[in-house]
């Protein structure tokens, strides 16, 4: 872990991951246009690569994946920093994958297709949350 | 108890083996259920092209797959209502799902198959096999009714004849690994090997035949013995999402014993390194290739130039015309100053700027075929080579075209020898700019704007329309809407994709999302707003509106900001190859081509997609179940329950199911037994204020004569044999088949929460006064059905009226009005003297419901 971004003030950076480039090509602009930083993988080696060099403030993940798939992202995400916010994101939703989900600590659970509207709120409410949470000790800046 | 009820109902399998009605009854609900499925599924895929939605491969596969398995039991299920094979449908079935699965395996399907169209039959619907470009230019032309040089396209499936016949087709798929492993020097390699492969490849002597012949066709029609044409490229996705400017080659001035090597030199371009490049770069998979190559009469342009409808950096509502003297050519390729002129995008187009270049030379074509410069006269160097009438007549053209593809458009035109402006090609424009219309300037001009209403009704499809309001009641006003408004009209009908083309946008009163109409709403994009209830009350033609079908308000006047922000959003979704294919699956879903169910082309051998098939069952289901009740019905009816009223209708009643509460066994049923929510309803209107009229009629001596003279068909038998009328019920369902006085009246309606299975089937035949008379009480009952949101048919005294997707309490109200209606036509020919007669009675027919259903 060489860096930290999750400083206030500092935009959320975020971390795509689809086996299905469609979806991070959707999904980078939209979140670029609320003034995210965004990276996105294709394959979940990579992705996990790269968590283990940065902690991401929100990571959202494919379940169904070649390699690792969805819940070993979950889990190494959390694992590579407790403040790091999981969005599961599947084609496949059943309730017992979305319970399995919420048990290992994802903040949300999509089902695919989605609305862009939908995650960019679920990103909205990680954001406020963060932003109730970090306030008490914050020092206030003008 | 049970024996009871299979003996009630052992008429229905007489002496074939037929299933019990109830079965059959479950058939046509379980009907009812897949069509309303298959709709929504259709219409959720739709509305995946419109970009709120992120979805992937997967879901393209599966939804594909739900889909088909369901038109499948829907057939099915038909087979067992219709005790028929239907191999027809099943044929078609199978038609469609094997070009799905082709399409989503990679394999591209074309549907037909010519070698050369000519321009005057093209249409965006043949992009296919005209490639993008060519196809806009014959909307162009054959839809805005502009001018575009005439001509011929050498279709896509000459392409892949042309390459197959050399083995070249093959010879490209590498391209996909160099791109992925990005090595671009190979590509390089493989694109200057594949151009040198197709300028030197042979044609197939048949389809060298046809080109030639196209060509000497084109030069007779013209009479022009030295016919030059210009070749273009026309390929797949050029000209629409992505715009390829400027990637393809086009050959000019070609002659005859030219034509062919032009041919293959556009061919070739499609394999340059730099288009190849960025459809690599694009996402486009190698079997999305293929070359149409459009051949038009060469225009010996006085003036040409490009236009951008849409240039907001240059000012406010503005667009952007670059023009010369001569030739176009310069103008595409930057070679050459330009005139640079700024005009008003709002009728009528003045003009805001102009900068005049020097231009001392024009482009010409060369007698010996291609193009030269030629020195222009002194005097016309400095001068604008514009005048007022020609900015003017270019701007209404170029905002014609835009509007046609909701896109601000990229125009090469030219004005020939004989003034006419010829349209050369219209590409959409991207615009890279800085948004144009930050959130502020928007919630600012909306603040202002008077909203006519708000949050009513469903969005069918997002969009933005301005422009006047149109009323659409009856076909005569659907064959005269005008290009460029807003339908308005009460009711949704499949009728309307007649118009769709031409219309900004649609408000309906009554409707539903999932209706035929709004997928076709969204197959032609057009922002509609459906069951609206109050748009025909609030509206008229005329009024210039501003309907907001993202935010479902409609707004007086031109918000033109609103429509602004649309025009400038990204759209890069539409570039990605699952868009691709999902819009190329939905061709074989979603259009609607059985429309007239009347028409002789509604057959099953005539269903194209999945949607022709779901229309054709529902269609042929209801019938079905009709001519059940009527044929079968009367004839086997043994032992059903004699309706105890003081209504004099003399009703035997089948209950099917669940219809009344008395035993199966009972041969009476009291009024207050019934539980079918139709038959309560239409008993209700029957008795309630008098609507039953008993009065004694006067019948005249002519009257008398007609009714004694008439022959009788069997089923229109005299009306003093009553016990005979007969109505199915189940518990939200009713089949009557009544003779009242001289009529004969089929009412065959389901009623429940389901919004999407309910309907009303109205028909009315027969009477005993003479022909004008009858036609005279079908007029007046067509006037009542139309005001209650029915669409109707009338065919000399027979009233088909049609009533679908209303909520319960609506379909009640309406199953009342029927009950009224019947009571009140009774016998009312004798009373129809006069055509005034018609409004007369249906005002006070009117009137009486007001009480009676509440409206």
């Amino acid at each position: 872990m060489t860096t930290a971004t999750g400083t206030p003030g500092s935009p959320l950076h975020i971390l795509i991951l689809d086996d299905e480039p469609i979806v991070c090509k959707r999904l980078k602009p939209a979140f670029q246009k609320m003034g995210y930083e965004v990276e996105t993988f294709t394959d979940s080696a990579s992705a996990l690569a790269r968590l283990h060099e940065t902690t991401f403030d929100i990571v959202i993940t494919d379940l169904k994946m070649e390699g690792a798939d969805g819940m070993q992202v979950l889990t190494g995400a959390k694992e590579s920093s407790g403040t790091t916010h999981v969005i599961v994101i599947t084609g496949f939703a059943t309730l017992d994958t979305a319970k399995e989900s919420y048990r290992k600590g994802a903040f949300d659970f999509v089902a695919k297709p989605f609305k862009l509207r939908d995650i960019l709120d679920c990103v909205k409410r990680i954001e406020e949350k963060r932003r109730d949470e970090q306030a008490p000790d914050a020092p206030l800046t003008v | 108890m049970r024996h009871g009820l299979k003996h009630l109902l052992a008429f229905w399998r007489p002496s074939t083996e037929s299933l019990p009605f109830t079965v059959l009854f479950k058939k046509f609900q379980s009907i009812l259920e897949r069509n309303n499925r298959i709709l929504e599924l259709m219409a959720d895929m739709g509305d995946k092209l419109g970009g709120e939605y992120v979805f992937d491969g997967h879901y393209i596969e599966e939804v594909s797959e739900t889909l088909g398995d369901l038109v499948f039991k829907l057939i099915s299920d038909f087979s067992i209502l219709n005790q028929h094979q239907n191999a027809d449908l099943f044929l078609a079935f199978e038609r469609i799902r094997l070009a799905i699965g082709e399409e989503l395996s990679g394999q591209h399907i074309l549907t037909t198959g010519e070698a050369v169209v000519p321009l005057a039959q093209l249409g965006h619907e043949l992009s296919e096999l005209a490639g993008a470009k060519m196809a806009n230019l014959g909307d162009i032309r054959n839809r805005l009714a502009l001018s575009t040089p005439g001509g011929f396209v050498i279709t896509t499936p000459s392409f892949f004849e042309f390459l197959q016949h050399n083995n070249l087709l093959g010879k490209a798929r590498p391209a996909a690994q160099y791109w992925h492993d990005q090595d671009e020097e190979a590509l390089k390699h493989l694109a200057d090997e594949m151009q040198q492969s197709i300028l030197t490849a042979t044609l197939p002597r048949r389809l060298s035949a046809r080109i030639l012949a196209a060509f000497d066709a084109l030069a007779e029609r013209r009479q022009q013995h030295n016919l030059r044409v210009a070749m273009r490229s026309s390929a797949w996705g050029e000209d629409g999402c992505s715009s390829f400017a400027g990637q393809y080659q086009s050959v000019l001035n070609v002659s005859r014993d030219q034509v062919l090597d032009a041919y293959r030199q556009v061919v070739a371009s499609a394999y340059s390194f730099e288009a190849w490049h960025y459809r690599l770069y694009k996402g486009y998979h190698e079997n999305e290739t293929a070359m149409a190559v459009g051949c038009q009469m060469m225009v010996k342009g006085l003036v040409s130039g490009v236009i951008h409808t849409y240039a907001p950096h240059l000012a406010a509502g503005a667009m952007l015309a670059s023009a010369v003297w001569g030739l176009c050519a310069p103008v595409v390729k930057g070679i050459k100053a330009t005139d640079t002129i700024v005009l008003s995008r709002t009728p009528p187009y003045p003009l805001i700027s102009l900068a005049i270049a020097d231009k001392p030379k024009q482009l010409i074509l060369a007698p010996s075929g291609g193009t030269e410069w030629e020195d222009l006269p002194e005097a016309l160097h400095q001068v604008p080579c514009m005048t007022p009438e020609q900015m003017e007549q270019l701007a209404r053209a170029a905002m014609s075209i835009e509007r046609y593809y909701k896109r601000p458009q990229e125009i090469e035109w030219t004005f020939d020898l004989d003034g006419t402006l010829q349209i050369l090609q219209a590409r959409p424009l991207r615009y890279f700019g800085e948004p144009f219309a930050p959130k502020q300037l928007i919630s600012d001009a909306t603040r202002r704007a008077e909203i006519v209403f708000a949050g009513k009704g469903f969005i069918a499809q997002r969009g933005i329309a301005v422009g006047k309001v149109f009323l659409v009641e009856n076909d005569a006003d659907l064959a005269a809407f005008p290009h460029g408004a807003i339908l308005l009209s009460r009711y949704t009908s499949p009728r309307y994709s007649a118009i769709m083309h031409k219309a900004e946008g649609i408000l309906t009163d009554v409707g539903s999302p999932t209706g035929h109409m709004a997928t076709l709403s969204r197959e032609y994009r057009v922002p509609t707003i459906v069951n609206t209830e109050i748009a025909t009350s609030q509206l008229q033609t005329g009024d210039e509106i501003t309907l907001d079908a993202t935010q479902n308000i409609v707004y007086r006047g031109n918000i033109g900001v609103l429509d602004h922000f649309e025009l400038t959003e990204e759209e890069v979704f539409e570039d990605s190859y699952e868009y691709r294919l999902l819009r190329r699956l939905l061709k074989f879903i979603s259009p609607l081509n059985l429309l007239d169910p009347q028409g002789e082309g509604f057959a099953a051998t005539a269903c194209r997609t999945y949607h022709d098939i779901t229309r054709f069952v529902h269609e042929k289901a209801v019938e079905e179940l009709i001519s059940l009740s009527e044929q079968r019905g009367a004839q086997y009816l043994s032992a059903p329950k004699r309706l105890t009223t003081a209504l004099p209708i003399g009703l035997m009643l089948i209950d099917g199911g669940g219809g009344t509460t008395c035993a199966p066994e009972s041969r009476t049923v009291m009024p207050e037994q019934i539980v079918s929510l139709p038959l309560r309803e239409l008993l209700n209107g029957m008795g309630s204020l008098g609507m039953w009229c008993t009065e004694p009629v006067a019948v005249d001596l002519g009257s008398f004569m007609s009714s004694f003279t008439r022959t009788f068909s069997a089923s229109l038998a005299s009306p003093a044999e009553i016990g005979r009328n007969l109505v199915v019920v189940l518990d939200h369902y009713m089949n009557i088949n009544m003779r009242l006085g001289y009529h004969f009246t089929i009412i065959d309606a389901y009623i429940s929460e389901a919004i999407n299975d309910n309907y009303i089937y109205f028909r009315f035949l027969g009477g005993v006064t003479e022909l004008i008379r009858r036609s005279r009480r079908a007029a007046f009952i067509a006037k009542v059905l139309e005001r209650f949101d029915f669409r109707v048919e009338i065919h000399g005294d027979l009233v088909v009226g049609r009533l679908k997707k209303l909520s319960l309490p609506r379909m009640a109200e309406r199953m009342r009005m029927v009950g009224g209606l019947v009571g009140y036509t009774r016998q009312l020919d004798a009373r129809m003297h006069t055509d005034k007669d018609v409004n007369h009675h249906a005002e006070i027919f009117l009137k009486a419901m007001q009480s009676v259903i509440g409206e």
